[in-house]
């Protein structure tokens, strides 16, 4: 018998790019009207694979982010008037969810521009949450550890990278290989990003980046409605080419060459002679020899979805990979 | 010590002799010898028995149990006996000599004849360590010689050249793969001895401490066990060595046989009556010689230096009693009290009371076989003697926190910036024509308003277009299917094709090396100078090695070109191929652009 499973749903919600992704220029445009029904829908199936199967959903929304709905919540005072067509629960969800996200876009629209998207506040938050459940006091947890739900988490991403949250983003990707939590992102609008992408590899999840945006729910339910356990048997989509490019910490760019502190492993975009991070000072003639092997001319146009990143410049020097016995 | 006598070998007739050094035998008419082997190498003797028409001796060498069978042709026979006698018991001291003094390691300042190798250490050696020509060994000599001179390498133990060499071809020997690498680029002379090392020398100086490092003494029991059984004759055949084996390891038995022989018993019938006694079953180190125990015969002269059973509750030879606290467990057992772990009974040595002679047996050779390494010597008085301070001998150096030391504490500088970090760049987007940029907030923020008005009602009208959804369908499936083929995808390719595949690989692979090893770290840096490193001769070295190496990558693409070539000729995939060889291309592709870049740089420089 399958484990019951904690899916911890996070939305990214920045309406300037909701915005971009309706506008009928787009190959197949997806306005929020008709992304909410599909997410509606899937969270839906979430809660009916097993009675058991838990649920939360966080907004990512301009410069905060959320919880809109958590399943060990008490159910509200005001229950949702019933619906002779909707299995009670089900309604609770999604009324809940549309509820919350109607009070935070009141919020938010009382600002004069729109902040980057928390989106990596909601991952820390999710984290926190499946801590807690995976977790619990020994008083209040069920006896048999097997209990406990298998979590992950599903980010739904339409912003890009946000460099400057490399560093957060990295340590989150830490915390949920720690905790053994799958990260699975399905990019529903706008470029690839490149720390999403290392998120779900690192983290054994799958990245999938929407082509047919119009089957949002096709895509949501055979790619993610599988608990991770069952993904053994069952294959799911995954993303082939994966972007490891790291971000510098100097000025936030995602970079080809990187220089790394020998002591901190900071990444700088070109070598220094003090570590911003450690304040470590480093010898001249590295400075001179490193500056000297730098790619002669203009940097050199980087592909990103073909070369992996070179972290430092003593490792790989355009070896090659190993072949590998099977072509 | 030096002895020959005429003995045949592989049916030719020759002379065997044994020197100080070495056994060799030589074909008569002939004045090389054919077979020559060092003392070291001598790993066991056996001999024909005295009655049988030949008169034969074996010798097995370390690592080949095969050895070597000569047969003494001289007449009448009991000439060729004594002279098999006489080279008995000279192998027998030295097989001794080589086992009980664990391997020595090859001296570095060996005299030349050590050097020169064994002629039959066979044709692999010889084929992929002796360089082609004169020419390319030269090199690597004169690099040993810089090596050493200039310090910057020092620890290649070899200081000289010819034991340099003898390491390179173990390390080659026992690495197949960096062997054949080795022949395809050093011996067709397109890399030289010393770049094919360079930044290898871990692998030399690992084999050099593998090597050097001290073997102890075997640790199996004597026991030895029947080999034919013919109508319930039992046959076991005894080698001078087996005698010295046994004679140590059972010191009654030596008692034993001063004793009787050869008053008694002539030492066959000595033999033949003790693998019969109930002593010989004694000895055997297994439970199964109890159940023999009613065939045995009583024997009268054996039976006297029988013990009894070593099954009492204390063991016959008592202990030694353990001065060393750091080894007694027992010493520290008042700390361990209040712990609260209880006590393993679960393991009671010795429940089962037949077991005890053989839990003592074994301890006992263990015990033999510890001191043997440790040696008599002073060392373990020294220890007993030393009791002065006995905290100070159950003190475990290992646990001594001698610096303690905090390590470095990170301290970051101007955290907020990391962990807000609100960087020049952060709006992710480096582009100039952003088209959040293009947007009206405010509009935006009304739309978003809107979008949750009447859910419901839109939800219960959800459809998913059979279209979109199938072509999402086909692409997952695609996606799938993919990872699955080329799981279950088996490697068809012809294997001769895929051998060349992988030696132009490899090949390519030491060339990038060379080439990267070439250009970096620069040198042409004022400032740098590293003492000798940026000679100018060194720099031109460096940059004729460079181009040599950009020569060579240059042409990789014709030999992958060669290899797709191969590939339709025998109907092999040739898409794969390619795909297989990509990765590599593109690394020198990479490399002959930096290269042709750095020199254009130059030209314009000049």
């Amino acid at each position: 018998m399958e484990k019951a499973s904690h899916l911890s749903v996070i939305v990214d919600l920045s309406p300037t790019q909701w915005h971009l992704s309706a506008q009928p220029s787009n190959p197949y445009p997806l306005s929020i009207q008709s992304f909410l029904s599909q997410l509606l829908a899937f969270l839906n199936t979430h809660v009916a694979a097993k009675h058991e199967n838990t649920l939360a959903v966080y907004g990512a929304l301009p410069g905060k982010s959320v919880l809109l709905y958590s399943s060990s919540d008490p159910a509200p005072e005001n229950a949702p008037a019933s619906d002779a067509n909707a299995f009670t629960p089900f309604k609770l969800v999604d009324a809940t969810v549309v509820d919350r996200i109607m009070q935070e876009f009141e919020a938010v629209s009382e600002a004069e521009e729109e902040a980057p998207c928390s989106l990596v506040s909601a991952l820390a938050k999710a984290l926190c949450y499946i801590n807690r459940i995976t977790h619990p006091s020994t008083s209040a947890g069920p006896e048999d550890p097997n209990e406990l739900p298998d979590p992950r988490i599903l980010i739904l991403s339409v912003s890009p990278d946000l460099s400057s949250s490399y560093i957060p983003i990295m340590n989150c990707i830490f915390s949920a290989q720690k905790l053994k939590v799958t990260i699975d992102v399905c990019k529903v609008y706008g470029p690839e990003t490149v720390f999403l992408q290392q998120a779900a590899h690192l983290t054994e999840g799958s990245y999938i980046h929407l082509e047919r945006r119009d089957a949002l729910l096709q895509y949501l339910v055979m790619s993610f409605l599988a608990p991770p356990s069952v993904r053994g048997v069952l294959a799911v989509p995954r993303q082939e080419r994966i972007d490891f490019r790291a971000a510098c910490f100097c000025h936030k760019n995602i970079v080809d060459i990187g220089f790394v502190c020998s002591v901190c492993l900071s990444i700088f975009c070109q070598p220094v002679p003090v570590c911003s991070t450690c304040r470590t000072k480093f010898p001249i003639k590295t400075l001179q020899r490193l500056n000297a092997s730098r790619p002669p001319g203009p940097p050199r146009q980087a592909t990103p979805q073909t070369s992996p990143a070179k972290p430092s410049t003593n490792g790989h020097r355009g070896f090659g990979p190993e072949l590998n016995g099977r072509p | 010590m030096p002895c020959s006598a005429k003995a045949s070998y592989k049916k030719l007739p020759g002379t065997l002799e044994l020197n100080g050094t070495h056994i060799q035998w030589t074909q008569d008419g002939k004045k090389a010898p054919a077979v020559r082997v060092p003392h070291a190498s001598f790993f066991s003797l056996f001999c024909s028995k005295d009655g049988s028409p030949q008169v034969r001796l074996k010798l097995a060498l370390v690592n080949d149990d095969t050895g070597h069978n000569f047969t003494f042709i001289s007449t009448p026979q009991s000439m060729a006996l004594a002279e098999r006698e006489t080279f008995k018991t000279e192998l027998t001291n030295i097989i001794a000599k080589n086992r009980s003094a664990p391997q020595q390691t090859p001296q570095p300042a060996a005299p030349p004849s050590h050097i020169k190798l064994p002629t039959n250490s066979g044709p692999i050696t010889a084929a992929s360590s002796t360089p082609g020509t004169p020419a390319s060994f030269a090199p690597a000599a004169s690099r040993a010689a810089s090596v050493s001179s200039d310090g910057r390498t020092p620890i290649i133990p070899g200081t000289d050249a010819a034991s340099d060499f003898r390491l390179r071809k173990r390390v080659l020997l026992a690495n197949t793969e960096l062997a054949s690498l080795h022949r395809e680029l050093v011996m067709t002379g397109q890399i030289t001895e010393a770049e094919f090392w360079e930044g290898r020398e871990h692998l030399l100086l690992a084999e050099s401490s593998s090597t050097s490092q001290k073997r102890g003494r075997p640790g199996t029991l004597v026991d030895p066990r029947p080999q034919a059984i013919e109508g319930g004759e039992v046959k076991i055949i005894i080698t001078p060595q087996l005698v010295t084996d046994i004679f140590e390891e059972f010191p009654v038995v030596q008692k034993a046989y001063a004793e009787v022989v050869p008053k008694k018993l002539n030492e066959t019938e000595f033999w033949r009556r003790y693998f019969q006694s109930k002593l010989f079953h004694a000895h055997r180190a297994s439970i199964r010689s109890s159940a023999t125990q009613h065939v045995v015969k009583e024997d009268p002269i054996f039976d006297k230096y029988l013990e009894k059973d070593d099954d009492e509750i204390e063991p016959r030879r008592a202990r030694d009693e353990i001065h060393d606290l750091y080894i007694n467990l027992g010493a520290t057992n008042e700390d361990h009290e209040e712990t609260g772990n209880t006590k393993d009974f679960t393991m009671q040595a010795g429940r089962q009371r037949g077991a005890l002679p053989l839990i003592r047996k074994f301890n006992e050779h263990s015990e033999r076989l510890l001191n043997s390494t440790l040696g008599d010597g002073p060392a373990k008085k020294k220890r007993k003697t030393d009791d002065d301070d006995e905290y100070r001998r159950i003190e475990l150096e290992d646990l001594n926190d001698f610096e303690a030391s905090s390590g470095i504490v990170l301290e970051m500088q101007d955290r907020q910036r990391y962990f807000e970090g609100r960087g020049s760049g952060a709006n992710g987007n480096a582009d100039g024509d952003d088209p959040a940029k293009a947007v009206d907030i405010r509009h935006v923020f009304a739309e978003a308003r809107k979008s949750t008005v009447d859910w419901s009602s839109r939800f219960s009208q959800l459809k998913v277009e059979k279209k979109a959804g199938d072509a999402a369908f086909q692409t997952m499936t695609q996606n799938v299917a993919t990872r699955l083929k080329s799981k279950g995808q088996k490697n068809d390719l012809p294997p001769t094709l895929f051998a060349s595949m992988r030696t132009c690989q490899t090949a390519a692979n030491e060339f990038l090396r060379q080439f990267w090893t070439s250009m970096y770290p620069p040198i042409a840096l004022p400032g740098l100078s590293n003492g000798a490193l940026t000679t100018a001769a060194d720099q031109q070295n460096r940059a004729a090695k460079a181009a040599k190496m950009a020569g060579y990558l240059g042409k990789t693409h014709e030999k992958v070109a060669s290899l797709v070539e191969i590939a339709k000729r025998e109907g092999a995939d040739v898409s794969r191929v390619e795909v297989a060889m990509k990765p590599m291309l593109d690394a020198v592709d990479h490399a002959t652009t930096f290269w042709s870049a750095r020199q254009a740089k130059g030209t314009k420089a000049r």
